[in-house]
């Protein structure tokens, strides 16, 4: 071949290697980058005065006069809000009025046992109550106004029940004048469409804004409060701007989706202009502030990672990783030990050479399966204990996981102990154990500690060993080590697959995966630092 | 109140319990879990020492957990098989009582982007049984079909087996996920999908198909049209203790409170209450 | 004088006894001292053969708990049979498929790593000067560090919905997918054996060939690698232990499909590892019973899979070893 093809070959070949080297840093950036970037927003976001009321209610957090201070600024802002919907609403929204009937019939039925009336008359009290609650109903969903108007007279015909004076059963009344008065003014028959309209964007306004002041509690801590992230917030409007329709493109092909502005569905009505008063003031009514919670790292979720932190799982990781290492590191750095001091090149050290390296190279799921069947299965209630999983079968797991780790960190750094330091020690006289325990484990602690800390990092990042041995998706903090635990590693898996939750608050999703990646990075520049400073100190001598 | 108390490393590792807090553990179903979970938040608002684990690892494993003692309450969304669990109950001692506490419909869902607006059974028959591949051979988009199911221990499968696929076998080349979240997250995030969720996970990102002419709503569950609906149980080892915290929690749903959780949930509650 | 009973050296007198001590030992303590090296001896090589009980434990109670399906069910059956259907009446375990689909994304990892693996292990020994290496070897550390799970929840949140929509695949959790993210993970552990492999040939052989006036990419083909090559085929067994080996990133993102790909070559369908039918299994089979000991079984498979290739990447760097010795 000729010497300029030749050459260029090789300049060739030389760029593909460099290129090999740039395509791992890119994978990595890729890989790392969007994790941490939107991890971050777990920790570092813009939250609103909804954060600082959950905050305040559910963790005891911020002072309370400020908080209502604020409250009270926001109000204004937001009672426009709920003004124009009252305005719009009234004779359009028959679901409220429904659920109002249901509630007044139910009201009526507690009052009744309150006051002591059983037997018969009370059947026959809650009996009309049911009937004029089906009446009402039957009229709000009607669309012919004749039979509207005949259920209402029907319904006010008990106006004047002396049985119902004084009681709950008169909300029955006041609702049904109040129909028949709105009644009269609306279309009914686009009253469904309104109707359903509105439902709709009564649900966004809450999911910004919160509960209505004055309306009942929602079960649900997440429907408690309103958009609690700025971010979040901004999704939530253009969901209130915007709704979302699939149409068809073209026969044949999928549906493509389009977004109608909602203000059109309400164009000439009363509640058009909420679609500009919302954008305009929404910081008015959400006041967001650069937040920094780094209580994400301490707090516990709440109602399945809707709020809150991860604080549980970075607690059992921690419980199981120190568990491990207590086993671990002095199994490590005796073997260790004996491995460099004492041995000689016999079959029994090569057996246990080849052991190691057979445990390093077991997978970590099989290491489950043994940490189910040996230790929890067997060991336990050979213990005494109960069989189940829990953070000492985990962390025993763990530690023999973690072993040929353990042991080849701290053989390399007793074996670079420099022979003149041992030699130095045998001329004072000293018996070998007690040259080793004064003079060369001390000068090879910091590269045992690079191996114990590469440990902790390894224990803490493994998943499928403690699936089986320790871990749980959902429980509380253990009180002993014999209780299973959550841990960042589970709980990143769950998050990621299994928790519907977490696909709608994904900086929490997120957030879990970080601090465990975060952990096991720092760990590991902890390492790498320290063996180079280990490096640089042995060589100097 | 909520906050995090700070245990040293040391007390954690101690080993031997701390005796005092009353413990609840509740295992089973992914579809009645989240049921679980909202009555078990409200418990800890109502009795604060009370403390309860929720694990969501499918009807079968709270079945088997029931049975070994592992668990108060099993949650399921299928009655115990007679065979295999209550046979296996009954011979270790164990008497499984059954409390419904709601309704829910197994419903067929698609990507919004789908026109498809329904199916009839022999057609999701097929398509999980590899017969039908793509979209297209039901008037649809010329995309091929991607068939999701639950994994074998959910109680969501074990009804969708039974009720759709008739217990015959599906095609071997069907995806497997392990939790009705994870169902969710799929084909919301894929167009040619078709998969089966709880009620209570069909929102705005995945479109339930009518099944067999019949729109999967809370009235024709409750009135049994939808041909997939299934009652959702909580059971106990024998009837609970009148007044016992196990008792207060399978006794909720009848409540009002413990009915609009059900509801809130988005599945459908026994009652009109 | 004092003197010390049975000495043969008398010693003057000390100002203060504890400092000094005899240089001679009697027989009672020098008895003692000999018993004790011995015993403590004794002590630490028992406490090393921990590794060697490990061993064995795992070995055994992994074997011990697949007995009774290996008896009860038809091996024959188990390996070259397809359907996995361990819930149904008739429970079948037929584990074909999942065998085949975790040689599938390991080869196909593999595909994608060694390549890249080489050609970085190359530039770190042989193109770039100590400083370079100084940054780039962190960065490999990194790769290996970051803990699987973090890897499974990049695949499966961000590869696997961006495969969808670009790429146009109809489903994001597929073979390819896991493969690219288990070639990632393979790659450092490849880097790293076959780097240590190539540098330790030293530069003499090096620099004979460049000497003879051949490039820096015909020195590494024809020189370099073929003399390490125990080594290098030792680095590509590593990563293919560490690719078989994994968990988390198969179960979350290779679609859990009990099925053989068909085209064989069609990465862009779903497959099953053994891996990950032993993880999203276990948790809800019943111990004892027949589910249960199937996949302890898999397990067994997996188990000697990878005991098998750690022989043989110890054989090859053995004679790796022997090679540079003889050089």
């Amino acid at each position: 071949m000729k010497l300029i093809v030749r050459q260029g070959l090789d300049k060739v070949f030389t760029v593909l290697t460099g290129t090999a080297v740039v395509v791992l840093s890119l994978v990595l950036l890729v890989i790392l980058g969007p994790m941490i970037v939107k991890g971050t927003s777990a920790v570092l976001f813009h939250g609103t005065v909804e954060f600082r009321r959950m905050q305040q209610a559910l963790f005891n957090r911020g002072s309370q006069g400020q908080l209502a201070a604020e409250v009270a600024e926001t109000k204004a802002a937001r009672q426009k809000v709920y003004d124009l919907i009252d305005a719009f609403k009234q004779g359009i929204d028959t679901e409220s009025l429904k659920d109002q009937a249901g509630r007044i019939h139910r009201q009526f039925g507690q009052e009744l046992q309150d006051k002591g009336i059983q037997g018969e008359q009370y059947t026959a009290l809650r009996s009309i109550s049911r009937d004029i609650r089906t009446r009402l109903e039957q009229a709000f969903d009607s669309r012919d106004p004749n039979g509207i108007q005949q259920d209402l007279a029907y319904v006010l015909g008990f106006a004047d029940d002396p049985r119902f004076r004084g009681t709950a059963a008169e909300g029955f009344f006041r609702i049904a004048r109040q129909f028949q008065k709105a009644a009269g003014r609306v279309d009914v028959a686009r009253r469904g469409q309104y109707a359903t309209a509105l439902a709709e964007v009564e649900g966004i306004v809450a999911e910004l804004l919160g509960p209505r002041p004055g309306s009942p509690m929602p079960p649900l801590v997440r429907q408690q409060y309103g958009a609690t992230r700025w971010e979040q917030a901004q999704a939530i409007l253009h969901r209130f701007s915007f709704t979302e329709q699939w149409v068809e493109d073209q026969p044949g092909r999928p549906l493509i989706r389009r977004e109608v502005r909602r203000r059109e569905q309400f164009a000439g009505t009363d509640l058009e202009p909420l679609f500009d008063y919302v954008p305009g003031h929404l910081s008015e009514m959400l006041r967001p502030s650069l937040t920094i919670y780094w209580q994400f790292l301490i707090d516990d979720s709440v109602e399945s990672h809707t709020f809150g932190g991860v604080g549980p799982e970075l607690l059992g990781t921690l419980a199981i990783t120190l568990l491990g290492m207590l086993f671990v590191v002095p199994l490590g750095v005796i073997s260790a030990a004996y491995l460099v001091e004492q041995a000689g090149d016999n079959w029994a050290v090569r057996t246990i050479r080849m052991c190691i390296n057979t445990l390093a190279g077991v997978p970590s799921i099989v290491f489950g399966l043994f940490g189910l069947a040996f230790f929890v299965l067997t060991l336990l209630p050979a213990l005494g204990l109960e069989p189940k999983a829990c953070v000492l079968a985990a962390s025993l797991t763990l530690a023999v996981l973690t072993l040929p780790v353990m042991i080849r960190s701290s053989e390399e750094a007793i074996r670079a102990v420099p022979q003149t330091y041992k030699e130095g020690a045998f001329a004072l006289g000293a018996s070998p154990f007690r040259t080793f325990v004064t003079v060369t484990l001390p000068a090879a602690l910091p590269g045992i500690l690079t191996g114990v800390i590469l440990s902790l990092s390894r224990i803490a990042g493994e998943t499928a060993p403690v699936l089986f041995t320790g871990a749980v998706a959902m429980g509380r903090v253990p009180h002993s080590a014999l209780e299973p635990t959550r841990t960042l590693s589970y709980g990143s898996y769950d998050m990621a697959v299994g928790d519907r939750i977490a696909m709608m608050f994904p900086h929490n999703q997120y957030g879990m995966v970080v601090t465990l990646v975060v952990l096991i990075l720092a760990l590991n520049g902890l390492a790498i630092v320290l063996r180079t400073r280990v490096f640089k100190r042995l060589k100097g001598h | 109140m909520r906050q995090m108390r700070w245990y040293a490393a040391v007390a954690v590792l101690a080993i031997g319990s701390v005796a005092g807090a009353e413990t609840l553990r509740i295992e089973g179903s992914t579809t009645v879990g989240p049921i679980a979970d909202a009555f078990a938040d409200y418990f800890k608002t109502i009795q604060p020492g009370l403390e309860i684990t929720v694990n969501k690892t499918g009807s079968g494993n709270g079945a088997a957990a029931l049975i070994d003692g592992r668990c108060d309450i099993a949650t399921m969304s299928r009655f115990m098989k007679t065979d295999e669990e209550f046979k296996k109950a009954v011979e270790k001692g164990v008497t499984p009582v059954a409390h419904m506490i709601g309704m829910d419909g197994i419903c067929i869902v698609v990507h919004p982007s789908n026109p498809i607006k329904e199916l009839k059974s022999d057609q999701v028959r097929d398509i999980y049984q590899g017969k039908i591949k793509s979209w297209k051979e039901l008037g649809g988009p010329d995309t091929p079909i991607v068939a999701i199911s639950r994994d074998t221990s959910s109680g969501t499968y074990e009804g969708f087996h039974e009720m759709v696929m008739k217990k015959q076998d599906m095609a071997p080349g069907i995806e497997q996920v392990n939790a009705n979240p994870q169902m969710h997250a799929r084909v919301s995030s894929t167009v040619g999908a078709i998969g089966y969720v709880g009620m209570g996970f069909v929102d705005a990102k995945v479109k339930a198909v009518r099944f067999d002419g019949v729109e999967p709503k809370r009235d024709t569950i409750l009135n049994g049209t939808y041909p997939l609906s299934r009652p959702l149980f909580l059971f106990t080892n024998g009837y609970p203790k009148l007044g016992s915290t196990i008792h207060k929690f399978v006794t909720f749903h009848l409540t009002e409170k413990g009915q609009e959780l059900v509801e809130a949930k988005g599945f459908v509650p026994i009652t009109k209450y | 004088m004092t003197t010390h009973k049975d000495s043969f050296i008398a010693l003057p007198a000390p100002a203060a006894d504890r400092i000094y001590r005899p240089l001679a030992l009697t027989p009672g303590e020098d008895l003692k001292g000999y018993i004790l090296a011995k015993a403590g001896h004794a002590v630490l090589f028992a406490i090393t053969c921990t590794s060697v009980l490990s061993v064995l434990l795992i070995f055994f109670f992994v074997i011990r708990e697949a007995v009774p399906f290996v008896r009860d069910y038809s091996l024959a059956q188990f390996l070259t049979r397809s359907d996995w259907y361990p819930e149904a009446g008739a429970a079948r375990f037929g584990a074909l498929a999942v065998i085949v689909g975790s040689a599938y994304v390991t080869l196909a990892a593999l595909v994608f790593a060694v390549p890249v693996g080489i050609l970085a292990a190359v530039f770190l020994s042989d193109v770039v000067d100590f400083r370079v290496r100084a940054w780039v070897k962190p960065m490999i550390e990194i790769l290996a560090a970051i803990p699987s799970v973090a890897y499974g929840f990049f695949a499966v949140r961000v590869l696997a919905p961006w495969m969808q929509t670009h790429w146009g695949f109809p489903t994001g959790t597929n073979a390819l997918n896991s493969s690219i993210v288990l070639a990632v993970m393979a790659v450092p552990t490849i880097i790293s054996v076959a780097e240590d492999s190539i540098s330790a040939l030293g530069p003499e052989l090096r620099e004979a060939a460049y000497s003879l006036g051949s490039t820096r990419m015909e020195t590494t083909f024809k020189v370099v690698i073929p003399a390490a090559h125990s080594g290098i085929i030792a680095a590509v067994v590593l990563g293919m232990m560490r690719a078989i080996g994994e968990t988390m990133v198969v179960w979350m993102a290779s679609g859990n499909a009990n099925q053989i790909p068909s085209p064989w070559w069609d990465l862009s369908q779903s497959i099953r590892t053994m891996t990950a039918t032993v993880a999203g299994e276990m948790g809800e089979t019943a111990k004892g019973s027949l589910h249960y000991g199937a996949l302890f079984t898999v397990g067994v498979l997996l188990l000697i899979v990878t005991f098998t290739l750690n022989l043989v990447s110890e054989v090859l760097l053995a004679r790796a070893k022997k090679a540079l010795g003889k050089a």
